[in-house]
């Protein structure tokens, strides 16, 4: 059996919160859709929340904790991502941003990206194709097509008009897992191993 | 061994008293530690170069050839000189100069320099600070080395029939470092010229500097100047010192916590834990500092930042005083004693002089003697 590596990114503030909650259940769903192409999913779920104030500390002073670093490393070498934020003020959160501001240049690029969110209502799921989406496709990230996107009432009805959150959840887990599936990512190359030889450096290629 | 210190330059008010110093103070303060590095048995002093407030240091060589005048011993360096924005001409030009008045006890350390106007502000752009600093440090080293330059590049007018003066003293240019923060192609370049290679090493952890710098030894030996661990390396170091650690802490804490650069960030603690930073009793400093060996393999030069977030000058002196009296007699003889005999010291003038003239071979060398004899 292959295996791929899923890192989750969850944003939400409260514990327990929502937005991980919706993460899980992504999580699940992709490690489920993963299975049934015989590919075994590592998963790395990361709170943002208990890395708070590294990510700070990151922004203000350059200086990443062993932890926090890990992290970074942790989503340069994932085969594919499900990032989830609450939405606030019609966007992301901070730390959300915030994290993703601290990753190196380049390492998102190519990568599946499952992006969801939570809020309170349904009228901020657009937050996720005018706000998340764009800055994920300026990452050069690959994300599928499907956004999920779970406002308070979600997690009561089975569905109102459209389709149900669990089934929102499972069409993008499996866009995610086919991606996954088809490529797999050693992280980005390590500038200290193969350094350009000084010859090409002073001839300016 | 070589032990000494380094400068940022800035002007920043002590958070204790509110108080910022004048820049006439900042500068004259400047250069009584560096007077003050040279009473308590220090090797080397370096400055800052920058351009922009809060920073006073723009024009080194002014202040290290007065330096210079004002002592014997100690070696004058920077910490580091901008090979990008800087036209390489008048580096050279400055250097060799600095070298005649000091009787030789220069050296540099290029830099590319992170203050984003300072490129535009020099006619430059950072996203060519690499090709800048490969390109102009190239031309630096013919500068001092061929009589008559010409010369084409990229970035600066081209030069026909340039002799840069004075000529370098005893014809030997000053040592260079190359400082780098993480760039890999700044190890590959000191590797390949054979010049020393500074790790910063005050803002990351360790493991990232144990890479940058063992790519810098392997391209080293690559490039046929020796083993690897015969490069020559230096590293910076930060302390603050009291007799009872608890006494350092309480009196640091309030400069660590408003300090530019990693103020507002993370603990004192949890900087100590991650980087080189002691605060604490001279002997945790020596300990902390032996652990370097370690990381890095045996080096050649050891620059403490002692003068900056705010301290007072009376506190700084007295930092040097431990550092001179109590830390570094230890360091140089703890080092010294482990350091295997096939690993050289950090090139000086004199040691460059020997070298060039043992090159020259004795019947170029008796010629040259006349040379001089006759002039």
């Amino acid at each position: 059996m292959t295996s791929r590596k899923l890192v989750t990114i969850s944003a939400g503030l409260s514990q327990p919160s929502s937005t991980r909650l919706l993460a899980d259940q992504l999580t699940a769903a992709a490690k489920r859709m993963l299975g049934n192409q015989r590919v075994e999913a590592v998963v790395d779920i990361i709170e943002l929340r208990d890395q708070a104030h590294d990510v700070t500390n990151k922004l203000v002073t350059g200086l990443g904790s062993p932890r926090l670093n890990e992290t970074i490393d942790s989503v340069a070498r994932a085969d594919g991502l499900i990032v989830v934020s609450p939405i606030f003020n019609a966007s992301y959160s901070g730390l959300f941003k915030s994290f993703f501001d601290v990753l190196e240049a380049d390492s998102l690029a190519g990568k599946p990206v499952l992006i969801a969110a939570t809020g309170g209502t349904a009228r901020h799921s657009l937050a996720l194709e005018h706000a998340l989406r764009p800055m994920f496709a300026y990452l050069r990230a690959v994300v599928v097509p499907t956004a999920v996107f779970a406002a308070a009432e979600d997690w009561g009805s089975e569905g109102s008009g459209g389709l149900s959150l669990a089934k929102r959840i499972d069409r993008a887990a499996g866009e995610l897992a086919a991606l996954m599936h088809a490529h797999t990512f050693d992280g980005p190359a390590d500038p200290f191993d193969g350094p350009t030889p000084f010859e090409q450096l002073l001839a300016g290629r | 061994m070589q032990f000494g210190i380094f400068t940022v330059g800035d002007v920043t008010p002590d958070p204790t008293t509110g108080r910022a110093p004048s820049e006439a103070e900042r500068i004259k303060a400047m250069v009584t530690i560096a007077l003050k590095a040279e009473e308590v048995g220090l090797d080397v002093f370096a400055t800052g170069e920058h351009h922009n407030p809060p920073f006073v240091p723009s024009s080194p060589t002014t202040m290290l050839g007065y330096i210079a005048a004002r002592t014997d011993r100690l070696i004058l360096s920077t910490s580091t000189t901008l090979i990008t924005t800087n036209d390489p001409v008048k580096i050279a030009e400055d250097f060799a100069m600095l070298q005649h008045l000091a009787d030789g006890r220069v050296d540099l350390m290029m830099g590319r320099g992170n203050t984003g106007p300072v490129y535009p502000w020099f006619g430059q752009d950072i996203r060519e600070g690499i090709p800048l600093a490969i390109e102009n440090y190239h031309l630096l080293r013919r500068l001092w080395r061929e009589d008559v330059v010409n010369w084409e590049g990229k970035f600066r007018t081209p030069l026909q029939s340039f002799t840069s003066t004075p000529r370098p003293l005893d014809g030997v240019p000053p040592f260079v470092w190359h400082g780098s923060i993480r760039s890999p192609e700044i190890a590959e370049q000191a590797a390949y010229y054979g010049d020393g290679f500074f790790a910063n090493h005050i803002f990351w952890p360790k493991d990232h500097y144990q890479r940058l710098i063992a790519l810098y030894r392997r391209r080293f030996e690559h490039y046929g100047h020796g083993q690897a661990d015969q490069a020559i390396v230096g590293l910076g170091g930060q302390v603050f010192m009291r007799k009872d650690s608890q006494a350092a802490v309480r009196e640091f804490r309030p400069y660590f916590d408003n300090a530019p650069v990693y103020g507002h960030g993370p603990s004192l603690e949890e900087f100590m834990e991650q980087t080189p930073l002691t605060v604490g009793s001279p002997q945790e400093v020596i300990e902390k500092t032996l652990t370097f060996r370690e990381y890095f393999g045996d080096y050649q030069r050891q620059l403490f930042l002692m003068d900056h977030a705010g301290l007072p000058l009376r506190t700084v002196l007295e930092q040097l005083d431990l550092l001179g009296e109590e830390v570094v007699p230890v360091l140089r003889r703890e080092l010294d004693a482990l350091r295997p005999a096939h690993v050289p010291e950090a090139p000086t003038h004199a040691s460059l002089k020997a070298a060039a003239a043992a090159a020259e071979g004795p019947s170029d060398r008796a010629s040259h003697d006349l040379m001089q004899v006759v002039r």
